[in-house]
């Protein structure tokens, strides 16, 4: 079945400067995502299953047609319908062996040497700071000095950096990572904090000020000593400006706030103002 | 007399805004950034009102509309530049700008072909203002004949065709991208019986997802994760020369501007189709029509001109179904529906009873924001231009931070946040498999909608799909989605094409 968009091919990819795959990589790849729109889809009718459909809830009595079953049922049923299509169009274009083929490059070197590619590596660099921002600095960590390690690391695989030293830098966070999230997970940094204050806080400084003399090394190294200097520059400049913006023009409180604030609130709100 | 009282209204709306210092310094300081965000490649219209949703958040309703039409209306035209100085397309809407921009750039005539880009856009965004105020008083009081049965097969007619217009490979993605919008929309207590759908167990879900951060981790973190991975290095930007444009060559393309703006006008009123496809259609028709098609793609001016006018142009047609079904006619439409209702506004049939003035301020913020546009192009485009000299590896993170604080500031819930990266990256897997992203936003927006209306409708037809059959409005309605998806099957388009031939007995259509 050609469920094919005509005149469109390319043109939303081009535009997202985002390269589409061939078209046939692309088939393969929607054997699977047509798998997982299925069972999403089964999943949505299962759950749906669950619902009260006929019985009371809530000293309602329901009927079919105002049950909140209805349309998760509805949604489902399409989604796993056209998970099926999906699949049988995909199937239809590469057959059987396009799919062995997939199967094979998965368990071939070939695979291997895409994960180790450097545009492959790039994108967990980006994933994992990512993640690692949300997940672990934002909820423990001062919003500023978050933001500050956040967009040090990223200026310093993309801007004066190289892709080896990607690889460098997405272990350092890892560690990092880890030991920040041990320290606040296991109640240490509560501990130390009864005693000195902002204990986590103090702890990404020195993570950031070895981060920074690390790459101050590298750069000098690589002759990237302007790059370096401006990428330090908008990395203090750029969560300061968002974070002052945010905290005191749209009094946003920031997710976490710790050492950062407290100097800048003492300095905002300081009498000597007034 | 309604029409007088109308134009008074509107023209008092306009004066208002134009004597309030507040309102203008908005207006240009919004239009510009909107600029900004447009030239920078990696930057579309869509984050710009995205990122300026969290800012807004504090604001009266009407500064607020101000400030986000008027990055809408200065992020579509501010593609234009990169596409023209450096041909890389700054927004997906400025891509076909790129054909004959980039060659009128190497010839010399980047300036000129701002000049006229500029003023193109200006007179497509105030044509499609126009639309917007004769058109949506017919559509609002059609629309108030809609019951619940019209609702729910306006959303998933919504769905179906943007799906269908939007999808870069297979039809079936841009649907399936639709419904897992509706199957995202329809995690949380259910708005009738609330009784807890899909929520596992985590109270912040029970509410339901929040839409802003969704959109936000939709449009934002894919775009942040292709511009870092891909290492994109700019070329050097050509240099500008003379840009304010002649009178006489604006005044001889004044019928292509008009044409272009009205095709502009009708796809951004079709449900989620946004300025990029306005964009190609109108180069395309600009081509066809053309006396010299052959001198399209080596800097013919009537390129540039239709593609940028077609583009602004969708920004008014996208308004007319927001603003009159509550159904967002592009990619940023759908962000500024989720700034409305944070705002409290609920766009639809009702907007002009709630509201009554609503569409008219729109109306005049697009008027105002669309001569703010042609002055700030024509004062600061040698200097606008600069900023296509900024490094993406430097702006992308800051992106970033700002996608993630204005994710956050939204509700001061940190799970939002939890929600919006893994959204962001699902999304950008989708897209690298061709499903586009437009028609899963929609599908969230108008999930809820669907959802209730479809158990309303049912409700009061105590269970009965009759009434789909016996009202006009919902017949079609119903007939239009059965043909939208009958066209994607090959035996249909064989059987149209059979009858086509029986009817005009003219063999050679086969």
């Amino acid at each position: 079945m050609p469920i094919s968009n005509g005149y469109m091919p390319g043109l939303i990819f081009y535009s997202n400067q985002i390269v589409m795959i061939e078209i046939e990589k692309l088939r393969k790849a929607d054997i699977f995502s047509g798998t997982a729109i299925l069972c999403l889809g089964s999943y949505s009718i299962y759950e749906a299953f669950q619902m009260p459909m006929k019985d009371s809830y809530a000293g309602v009595q329901n009927v079919w047609y105002v049950s909140p079953a209805l349309f998760p049922l509805l949604i489902g049923s399409i989604l796993a319908f056209l998970g099926i299509l999906l699949i049988r169009t995909a199937i239809k274009e590469v057959g059987m062996a396009g799919l062995k083929s997939v199967l094979n490059y998965l368990s071939s070197p070939d695979f291997a040497d895409f994960l180790k590619q450097p545009v492959t590596i790039r994108f967990y660099g980006i994933v994992l700071n990512l993640f690692v921002f949300v997940f672990i600095l934002i909820p423990h960590i001062d919003f500023f000095l978050a933001a500050i390690i956040f967009l040090l690391v990223f200026f310093f695989m993309f801007y004066c950096g190289s892709d080896e030293g990607i690889v460098g830098l997405i272990c350092q966070i890892i560690i990092g990572g880890v030991i920040l999230s041990v320290f606040t997970a296991s109640g240490l940094a509560e501990k130390i904090d009864t005693f000195a204050f902002f204990s986590a806080d103090i702890l990404v400084i020195f993570f950031t000020v070895w981060l920074i003399f690390h790459y101050y090394i590298v750069a000098k190294n690589g002759a990237l000593i302007p790059k370096f200097k401006l990428s330090l520059l908008i990395g203090f400049i750029a969560p300061f400006t968002i974070g002052i913006i945010f905290k005191y023009f749209l009094l946003v409180p920031m997710p976490h706030e710790g050492l950062v604030v407290s100097l800048l609130d003492a300095i905002w709100y300081a009498e000597i103002w007034s | 007399m309604v029409f007088i009282d109308r134009i008074q209204t509107f023209f008092g709306i306009a004066g208002g805004m134009l004597t309030d210092p507040v309102s203008i310094a908005v207006l240009f300081g919004s239009v510009l950034l909107g600029i900004l965000f447009g030239a920078m490649p990696g930057l579309t219209s869509t984050l710009g009102v995205a990122l300026l949703t969290a800012l807004t958040y504090s604001m009266d309703t009407p500064m607020a509309m101000i400030c986000l039409l008027s990055i809408y209306v200065g992020g579509t035209y501010g593609g234009s530049y990169a596409s023209i100085l450096i041909n890389i397309p700054g927004t997906a809407a400025a891509a076909a700008t790129a054909m004959d921009g980039y060659p009128l750039a190497v010839k010399g005539e980047g300036g000129r072909a701002i000049g006229l880009t500029t003023t193109a856009s200006a007179i497509g965004t105030i044509v499609s203002m126009l639309f917007v105020v004769s058109i949506s008083p017919l559509i609002s009081n059609f629309a108030l004949e809609f019951t619940s049965f019209e609702f729910f097969l306006l959303a998933f007619f919504g769905i179906l065709i943007s799906g269908t217009l939007t999808a870069p490979d297979l039809v079936i993605k841009g649907w399936i991208a639709g419904f897992l919008g509706l199957f995202l929309a329809c995690i949380g207590r259910d708005q009738l019986q609330f009784y807890p759908r899909f929520t596992f167990g985590i109270s912040e879900l029970e509410s339901g997802i929040e839409v802003v951060p969704v959109l936000i981790g939709a449009f934002g973190i894919p775009q942040i994760i292709d511009v870092l991975r891909s290492r994109t290095t700019m070329p050097k930007a050509k240099k500008l020369q003379r840009i304010i444009p002649e009178i006489g060559t604006v005044l001889r393309n004044i019928p292509a501007i008009i044409r272009s703006a009205l095709i502009g006008v009708g796809i951004g009123a079709v449900p989620g189709i946004g300025e990029d496809i306005a964009g190609w259609v109108s180069y395309g028709t600009a081509k066809n029509t053309s006396k010299h098609p052959e001198t399209f793609g080596t800097g013919e001016l009537k390129g540039v001109i239709a593609s940028e006018t077609a583009n602004n142009a969708c920004v008014g047609g996208a308004m007319i179904p927001l603003l009159n079904l509550g159904i967002p006619g592009s990619p940023p439409a759908a962000m500024l529906l989720g700034a409305l209702m944070l705002h409290g506004v609920t766009p639809g049939p009702m907007m002009s009873f709630e509201h009554p003035t609503f569409i008219l301020e729109v109306a005049a913020i697009l008027l105002l924001a669309s001569m703010a546009m042609w002055i700030t192009g024509m004062i600061l485009a040698k200097q606008v231009v600069k900023v296509l000299n900024i490094p993406t590896p430097l702006f992308m993170p800051i992106i970033g931070v700002l996608c993630i604080i204005g994710s956050y500031s939204l509700g001061l819930n940190i799970f939002n946040l939890y929600l919006m990266l893994p959204v962001g990256i699902i999304c950008y897997f989708l897209t690298n498999m061709g499903y586009p992203i437009a028609p899963l936003v929609i599908g969230v927006i108008l999930g809820p909608m669907a959802d209730e209306n479809l158990r309303r409708a049912l409700m009061v037809s105590q269970g009965s799909f009759t009434p789909v059959f016996t009202r006009p409005v919902s017949l079609i309605l119903f007939i239009i989605i059965v043909l939208t998806i009958l066209s994607q099957f090959g035996w249909y388009k064989r059987m149209v094409e059979k009858v086509k031939t029986k009817i005009f007995n003219n063999p050679t259509v086969r």
